[in-house]
This record gives structure tokens, sequence and C-alpha cells, in this order.
């Protein structure tokens, strides 16, 4: 009849401070338990809700993320973050029509909203506008740029109007080549004059981009032929008639919000010396002068790397890339290149889940983390994957 | 990552001009820190140039600094060579601040210099419309939907101002067209979702908010709208969680602080509301609404004269509040008992206001009509009206029923009431049969033996402390009020009027089923509850009255939670009771009262508990006092009640009337007056249109009889 049972449960803030902190212990399955009796009676506080969002999503429980944070959503639709992560999670689960929508929100997240731009022209949502000027600029990282760069044409098409295209200073060559149809400018200049505007990542929903539209026409984008002949002769001096030719990048830029999930050690892939393969290095930043495990030989390329021009020019040069989760993945995708994907428990939501392939690149393939953090199973399949490519590829340069 | 902006004045042979153009396309292209430095520089050797300063106003106000705009747009038209759309500028931001007048002035500025803007004619129209200047708010946004007919956002400004001019019709295809012309625009169906539940559609209106949420989750009038649709069909719970849902994104909004303080007030929750009205009045001190909630708040807390400058305040202070606002303050003077102060300010009111609808149907109260009053006529014509909203037209048939009544013409007023009470009553869904299931299960379960084994367990606070609880229940309209004012009148007793406080301890407490396991602890819990809802009400005296009629279905349950409480039941005959009931539009939850024959099933389910209680709970707790008694023979009356709180006599309690303090019931005008013996028997003139009551009570007696 009373409310005797009160006493005995905690509140709120010490529930959260204890659920975030198994969280980042990395135990979500004793968030489940945590919160158990207050959850089940359907009714609790929405701060308790998104916990219980986090330690499904972290256990790959997808669907019971999804529907939890679409209640989320429809309890407190003002809150923005809530719809990026419902869009993060649908993506991950194929739903790209609701998703891409929800996507909307990005740039309001308590980091992303001082990176709003203020354009002073309405949104462009996929209709004709014959006659008007399209102003498309690319927004994040540069592999966000090389990934979503293919669908500049279709919006070219649908808008039956001049494009403007702006994309950061590393991307430009490459839009340049793809798109010389267009006039294309780099991040920080002046545009021309423009009528409508899209952000890079906001064409998917203006376009209505269903999964099976993807990947489009692959390649899409190209490497410098200058650059590729110089690129040859140097990797050929340096391997010689080696096969497979591999390309090896262990870790992302260090900035990046789940850099510490993604990115590993050059140490983790110390069973890669036994394919005994020179694996071509193309890490840079701070993560290239890392000491290779003993047996692997490291043939490192970063001071002669000055951009993304050179980067494309190897990879062609390249069988295949093993990378972690960054964005020489993209390119390598976008030129054609086969890829292989070191990727953590949780991915994100651009690797969907559970599958080994992914919609966005048909030569790249997916080696997930099975349990958070361990990489010796994915890089266990990768060293099968590679002896199996050796005897591929000996076996075809033996016929030759 | 390596980014070469193009240097701001990069030629040092760049003319204003050049710089000026180059600074507008950066900022058109999103480039604000480029179209920022350029500004500076241009201001660095040329101090007040506005174009320069507007620039940078507009760029402010993109990023949500708003002060630090009106700032700059202010420097900027203190030019004299200001280009009339910063003045335009500068009104819409001052709008969008709340500062009404300074954009007033700003926009006529804009519109004087440069009669052919038509976007400073429609910022002058919404600024207009905002502070209630509606005909000529039309003026202007029809102007601009001239020159640009299918623009959704002048649509929808010229909509909003046709609604608060009564032409919803016109509003509606408006709003309707704007959707048409841009269906990703939200604004449109967050108006639509107000209009409709004024309608009375309140699953179309909710439809329409949430789709308005669809397309802008910030769009802060569509929760406030949402919340009024849920509040309107009855749900205060999810009216509540949509403005929870809206103060937890914009804590500071005042329209939602405003509105959520009204929304606890119903439920009684005072504190909470003072705390949300008073935040609302801190963030737009020019805003009438948070001072007419505030107001609101305050008159429930019995702080009248607050209250009444709080009114006083939202009438003079620019919005659509002012109504509200006076007719709240002519009910505060008749609450507090000035009858002339009352009247003449609904005169006022009504001259002011003619169309409204509120003013007339509260005056109609304490006014006395006569035979041949021209205040009917102008109720019947507003009736007539077909731009009537059905919550209006059921309001004026109460007052007409009322008016009709004073004016000796029966057949006319029982008309007005028939409607009223059939129109009310098709709101809601209520089954009397779950009623007599109640009162069957309370009887049942509150036996004398249980209650004898329950007795003495509940809570006891001490003898010496302030607000020893006191229940006055019985029917609606039976008397409980008159009783709370003599009783009030002593020095040593004060009316809380109706409170929720028991109906909220209880909410989940499984009444009457619980009982039959009910621990010691559990009512003890449950008496400790209700005093501390009691005690915030500060009673100084030494006991606190609460008088809810509908406590009597608890009035076996009191004395077990609250061993000290005494429990007062007022009785009166239920066919006056009926007629009174019938007669009245309560502003609380009264479902029995629409109908008639559900009237007479409820008030013999209440004969059937008074009896049950007047078996079970022993004399020193329980005591029935009749109202026709206390018409008869006053003085026996009360000192039976004084005897029965072991209170002496005092004879301020024989001159009630006069005592001051407010009335917050629908008998609010009767208990200023004398007793009058007019109320005795009253129905009986009136018997052919209560046929349905009377069959209904007499079944009773048929049943009894088996």
């Amino acid at each position: 009849m009373a409310s005797g049972k009160v006493s005995t449960r905690r509140a709120v803030p010490e529930l959260l401070a204890h659920g975030q902190a198994l969280i980042a212990a990395g135990l979500p399955e004793a968030v489940d338990t945590l919160l158990q009796p207050y959850l089940q009676g359907g009714t609790a506080p929405i701060p308790l809700w998104k916990l219980k969002m986090i330690a499904a999503r972290r256990q790959g429980r997808l669907e019971e993320a999804v529907a939890i944070q679409k209640m989320i959503v429809d309890t407190v639709p003002g809150d923005l973050p809530a719809h990026y992560d419902l869009a993060e999670l649908l993506l991950a689960s194929g739903d790209f029509e609701r998703g891409w929508r929800e996507y909307r929100y990005r740039y309001d997240l308590a980091h992303t909203k001082i990176l709003t731009r203020h354009i002073q022209k309405p949104r462009w949502n996929g209709q004709p506008i014959p006659g008007k000027t399209l102003f498309i600029h690319d927004e994040q990282g540069f592999g966000d740029t090389f990934q979503f760069l293919r669908l500049v044409e279709r919006a070219a098409e649908r808008c039956a109007g001049p494009v403007l295209l702006e994309v950061n200073a590393e991307a430009y060559p490459f839009a340049c080549r793809a798109y010389p149809h267009l006039t294309v400018s780099k991040r920080g200049q002046l545009p021309p004059a423009f009528d409508f505007h899209a952000e890079l990542m906001s064409l998917p929903a203006s376009l209505g981009l269903r999964l099976e539209d993807l990947p489009g026409s692959i390649p899409y984008l190209q490497a410098d032929p200058e650059r590729g002949r110089h690129w040859e002769k140097r990797l050929n001096t340096l391997l010689g008639a080696q096969r497979p030719r591999v390309a090896l990048v262990w870790a992302g830029r260090p900035t990046h919000p789940n850099d510490a999930h993604r990115s590993m050690s050059l140490q983790d892939f110390a069973p890669l010396a036994a394919t005994g393969i020179p694996f071509v290095g193309l890490q840079k930043g701070p993560a290239a002068q890392q000491r290779a495990p003993k047996g692997l030989k490291v043939l490192r390329l970063d001071e002669e790397i000055q951009s993304f021009e050179d980067t494309a020019a190897i990879l062609e040069q390249m069988d295949v890339l093993i990378s972690v989760d960054s964005s020489p993945i993209h390119l390598a995708g976008a030129l054609g290149r086969p890829a292989w994907v070191l990727l953590p428990f949780e991915a994100e939501w651009r690797w969907m889940a559970q599958r080994e392939d992914t919609p966005w690149y048909p030569t790249h393939r997916l080696y997930r983390q099975e349990r958070r953090g361990d990489w010796t199973v994915p890089v266990a399949r990768i060293v099968a994957d590679l002896n199996a490519l050796a005897t591929r590829s000996n076996g075809s340069d033996n016929r030759r | 990552m390596s980014e070469t902006p193009t240097p701001p004045f990069a030629a040092p042979t760049m003319t204003l001009p050049e710089a000026l153009q180059r600074a507008n396309a950066h900022w058109q292209a999103g480039q604000a820190a480029q179209a920022e430095q350029l500004c500076q520089r241009i201001l660095a050797s040329l101090p007040g140039q506005p174009d320069a300063l507007h620039l940078l106003g507009l760029m402010a106000h993109a990023y949500g600094h708003a002060d630090r705009a009106i700032q700059y747009l202010r420097e900027a038209c203190a030019s004299p060579t200001a280009a009339p759309i910063y003045w335009s500028n500068l009104a819409e931001m001052c709008r969008q601040q709340g500062r009404l007048r300074e954009g007033e002035e700003a926009a006529r500025k804009a519109v004087a210099l440069d009669p052919t803007l038509s976007g400073a004619w429609n910022n002058l129209g919404i600024l207009l419309q905002e502070m209630g200047q509606y005909d000529e708010s039309r003026i202007c946004l029809e102007k601009v939907h001239a020159g640009d007919p299918q623009n959704p956002r002048v649509l929808n400004n010229l909509a909003n101002t046709c609604l608060r001019q009564g032409d919803g019709e016109t509003a509606e295809r408006y709003w309707q067209e704007a959707i048409a012309c841009d269906p990703e625009y939200p604004q449109p169906y967050s108006n639509l979702a107000k209009r409709l539940t004024d309608r009375g559609e309140y699953a179309q209106a909710l439809e329409y908010g949430r789709q308005a949420i669809t397309r802008d989750p910030h769009l802060t009038e569509a929760y406030i709208n949402l919340a009024a649709a849920e509040q309107e069909r009855g749900d205060t719970g999810a009216a509540l969680r949509w403005l929870n849902a809206l103060l937890s994104f914009a804590p500071s909004h005042a329209g939602g602080l405003a509105t959520r303080a009204h929304l606890l007030l119903k439920q009684e929750r005072l504190e909470e509301a003072l705390s949300d009205a008073q935040k609302a009045v801190i963030q737009a001190p020019e805003s009438a609404d948070a001072h007419y909630a505030l107001g609101l708040v305050q008159q429930a807390l019995n702080q009248g004269e607050a209250a009444l400058a709080a009114f006083e305040q939202a009438v003079d202070l620019p919005g659509t509040k002012a109504e509200d606002a006076a007719i709240a303050a002519a009910v505060l003077h008749m609450e507090q008992g000035r009858k002339a102060e009352a009247d003449a300010a609904f005169l006022e009111i009504a001259e002011r206001f003619p169309q409204s609808v509120s003013a007339w149907y509260n005056w109609a109260d304490i006014h006395r009509f006569r035979p041949e009053d021209p205040q009917i006529a102008r109720m019947e014509a507003l009736l007539a009206d077909p731009a009537r909203l059905p919550k209006e037209q059921m309001r004026l048939h109460f007052a007409l029923g009322k008016a009709w009544l004073d004016a000796g013409d029966p057949e006319k007023a029982f008309a007005h009431f028939a409607i009223g009470n059939r129109q009310k009553r098709e709101t809601f869904q209520y089954d009397p049969e779950e009623t007599s299931r109640w009162t069957r299960n309370i009887c049942q379960t509150l036996t004398h033996e249980r209650i004898q084994a329950l007795w003495n367990q509940g809570y006891t606070q001490a003898e010496d402390q302030p607000g020893q609880p006191v229940f006055v229940v019985g029917m609606p309209r039976s008397g409980t009020t008159l009783v709370e004012r003599i009783l009030a009148a002593h020095s040593a007793v004060t009316g809380a009027g109706e409170l929720s406080a028991l109906q909220q301890v209880l909410a989940t407490a499984h009444y009457p089923e619980s009982l039959q396991t009910a621990s010691a602890e559990t009512l003890r819990a449950l008496g400790k509850a209700y005093l501390e809802k009691t005690g915030k009400l500060n009673p100084k005296t030494r006991y606190l009255v609460d008088k809810m009629p509908a406590n009597f279905f608890y009035a076996g349950l009191i004395p077990l939670i609250l061993p000290q409480a005494k429990i007062i039941w007022v009785r009166r005959d239920p066919v006056d009771t009926g007629l009174s009931c019938y007669t009245k539009l309560f502003s609380g939850e009264q479902s029995f009262s629409y109908q008639l024959d559900e009237m007479g099933h409820f008030a013999r389910n209440a004969q059937t508990l008074l009896e049950h209680w007047q078996q079970v709970i022993p004399a020193s707790h329980f005591m029935v006092v009749d109202y026709e008694a206390i018409v008869e023979d006053f003085d026996t009356q009360v000192r039976r009640m004084l005897e029965f709180l072991g209170l002496d006599w005092e004879d301020t309690c024989a001159d009630f009337h006069n005592t001051p303090g407010n009335v917050r019931t629908a008998s609010v005008n009767q208990v200023r007056e004398p007793l009058y013996r007019r109320a005795v028997g009253r129905w009986k003139p009136y018997a052919e249109y209560l046929q349905p009551l009377l069959q209904a009570l007499e079944q009773n007696h048929a049943v009894d009889a088996d």
C-alpha cells in the first residue's frame, strides 16, 4: 500500500555514476544486472535508459539498442544528441531511410555545435533546381570525404543545374580529377556565388540513398598518373618481384574520439612475421615510429609520403592494404583497391554489424574483434588469409 | 590540416565597397571567420561603419549571441546612412528577445524609410500581432502576402493574426496553404495543433503537434501546444511530460515555465508552481504570460495583493494575455468579497473585449439578471456567432441558463442548461456503475470489525501542533463551502479550501482493497504524508479545514491514518443539491453532475456511504450536519460543530460572510451573502425539468425497501 520499497532504492545520479564506471571499465554486462530492477517496470528516468542502450550496444545487441533509443527520442524529442545516437544505430542496422534523416543532427552535439557552418542560402533537399547553382561542401574527416564523394555525380544529375564542389585541400586533386566538369574549390577559399547548398554527408538523405544503391560505380577516384609512375619505379626498386605486395596501417588519427578502440599497436601484428612478407608501412603521424615486433619486416615510407596523392599512387601498386579503421581504407575503396579492415568490437556505424563484407566497398573484407580489446583472433584470420593470398600469388607467378 | 584562408584586405588597394562585398560573400558561404576579420579591419579604419556593424550583428545572431547582435544593429542603425533593412533586422531580433516596443519602433522606421521593403512589413506585422494589435498586423501581412503569395512563412504569420482576430477558418486555410507550399516547414503544424485543440479535436491536434516536432525538435511552441492538447483532453500527466521534454533542452524557456506553473497549480503542487512562475518572470520580465501565471499561483497561495499586482502588470504589458489577466483580477475581487470592484471590473472588460466569453461567463455568476436585462441579449448574440468554439458555446449556455433563471424564465433557462450539460458530458467517459461497485467494495472492506482492528495505529502529531486536520465532506454544492467559512471565522480555524492532498497520498495505495492487510507502518506513513502536504500551507491555527467534498469516500480511512482528525459530513436535500450541480460548470472534475439520472445515481451511493460511516465511525470523529438545519437554526448547529471540535463560541462565526479570506470554489458568490432561505426547497418550482433526477433518487427508495 505505502511506498516502503523506496528506501532500498538508489538515487539516479548514484546509479548513473556506478553504471558509467562499469562501462568505462569494459563491463557492460554488469550494467544490465545493475539496472534490471529499475527498468523492469518499463518506466524509468531517461538517463537510466540511455545507460542501458550503451550497455546493449557495447554487447552487440543492436536491435535492443535501436528499440530503446527510439523510445528515448519519442519521449524527449528535443534531445538532439539522442537523435544522433539513434542515427548511428539505425545506419548500423541498415535502416537508411530514418537513419540518414536523424543523421542531420550531427552538428547538435556538445562538441560539434561550434563546427556548424552557417551558410546563408537554403539547404537543398534533393529537388530539381534548374538554372540554380548548388554548392556541395565536405565536412569532417578525410575518410568521410573519400567515402561520400561518390554521391556528387548523382546530386549533379538530380539538381539539374551547375554544381560547385568544395573539399579539403588533401581531397582537392582527387575531386578535380573525378569531376572535371564541376567547379571545385578548396575549403577556406571564397567560392563563387550560389543559390542552394548541401553538406556532403547530407546527400544520402537528400538523394534518398538506399542500401541497395551501394556501392555505385567503382572506382570513383583516380590516383595522379605522374605520381603513379614515380611510385611504380620506387616500389619496384624496393620490392622487386615480391608478391603479394601488402601495405600496412596500424593506427588512425590519435584525436579521433574512438581512437583508443580502433587503433592498434605495431606489436599487435607480430603474428604476421610468420608469413615472411615484407610489409609496406603507410603509417603517418606519431605511431609511424613504433618499433616493429621481432621478425616483422616493415618498409616505412612515412617520410616519403607527402600527401594522399602519394598514398593513392602506392595503393595502386599494392595487392592489398591491411589497416585499422582509418582514411586510407576509404581511399583504397574509392580507387577500387582491396583492403582488409581490422575493426574493434564496437565498430562505427558505417561498417554495420556482424558482416564480413561492406556494401560501400566490394573490394574490402572486414576482420572484427570477437571480444572487446582482443585483436588476436582477427589478426590470426589475417595471417591465414595472407598465407592463402601468398600461395595464390606465387602460384600465378609460377605459371607466368 | 593545410587550409589556406584568403587573407582579408589582402590587397592594400581594396576599396571599402570591395571589402564589404567580400565580407558579405564570405558570410553567405558560411565562412564567418574571414567575414568577421574583414569587418573588424573595416571598423578599425572606419569606426561606426554601419554596413560592417550590421554584418557583425547578423553573424552574432546566427551564433546565438542575441544581446551582442542587437547591440551591433543598434550601433549600425545609429548611423544616418543605415539601410532600411538594418532597421528591419533590428526589429526582428528585438521581437525574438521579447523587446516588443523597441522592435515596433525599428520596424516602423524601416517601412518609413522604404515603404516597398516587404520584409520590414512582415516584421512589423508579427510584432503588432504579438502586441495584440491584430487589425493593423493583418493589413501589414496582407500587403506582404499579396506580393509573395507562395511564401509559407508569410502565410503562417498571416494565419496567426487571423486567428487572433477571431477568424479561425481563414487562419486554418492559410496554414494548410503554407504546408502545401513547403511540407517541411514546421510552424503551421504547430499552430494547427493549437487550433484543433480549441476545436476539441484532440487526437488530430496531437498528431499535428508531433509532425511539427518531427520537423523541428526544438520548436518550443509545439511542446506547449501539445501540452495544451493533452491537458484539454484530461491527461495532465502527459501534458507535464511534454513540458518537461521542452524544459529539458530549454530550461529557462519562460513560456514553458509559465505553462508548467499552470499545470502544477492544477495539481496543487504550489511550491513547484511558484518556483516555475517566479523563474518565468525573471527570465522574461516583459512577458504578460509569466506575470499572469505568477498571479494565479499567488492567488492559490492566499497572497491576494501580490496576485492582484501580478494580474495588473499582465494587463498592462503588451501581448495577448491582457483579457485573461483582467478577468483573473476581477475574479480575485469577487473571491475576496469586493463585489462592487468585481462588477465594475467585469463591465470594463466587457467593453474592452466584447468577444470575451470568459468575461461574460465569470460575470454571470455574480450579476443578478433582471427580466429585460440587455446583457442577456448580448450573450445570446455572442452564442449565435458561428465562429464560437464548442468550449465557448458550453460556457455561454451555462451563463445564459443562470441569467434566464434569475430573470424568471425557467423554460429558457433549462433549455440552455440541457445543451450546456450535454456538451460537457460528451467530452469525457464516465461509468456510474463504477462508483456503485467502489461504494459496495468500501462498505464490505471497512466493516466495523476491520476499523476496530486498525484503530489507533495511525500517525499522531503533538496536541499543541497547529494544523490539526478537519475534513468537511459531502455532495458538491451541499453546503461544504458554507460550513468551511463558518468554521474559518473562528480564531482557531483556517480554511484551506478543496485540497487534493488526500487523493494524492492515496493515489497508489489501492484503496480500499489494501486495508484488508494494511500494517500500522503503512497507516502511519499515509497519515504523515498527508500532514506533510498540508504543512506546506503553513497553518498558524489549531485546525486546518480541508473541504474537498469527495473525501467522503475515504471517511472511514481518515481516522485510521490520522487518529486526531475530525470529519464533518454536510447533508442537504439531494434534489436541491442536484439542481445546484446541474446549473454549474465545475472547474474541477465532477463527472457525475452533467446528466440528471447519473447525478441521482451518485447521490444514492453517497447516501449509502453516509449510512455506513454513521454505523462504523465513532461519534467522537464523525458528525453529520444538515444544511437545512443550519439555515433554520444557525446558532444551535454552529455550537454543535464547535463542540465537536472542542472549541468555544465566537461571535465572528455568526458573521462569517464578512470574514476576509478567499473562497475558491463554485460557491464563491453564495457564501458572501448572509444565509438565505430561498435555497431550501429551491427545486420545487422546477420539478418538471428535473424528472430524471427525481426518478433516479426514487429508485433508491424502492431498492432500499426490498
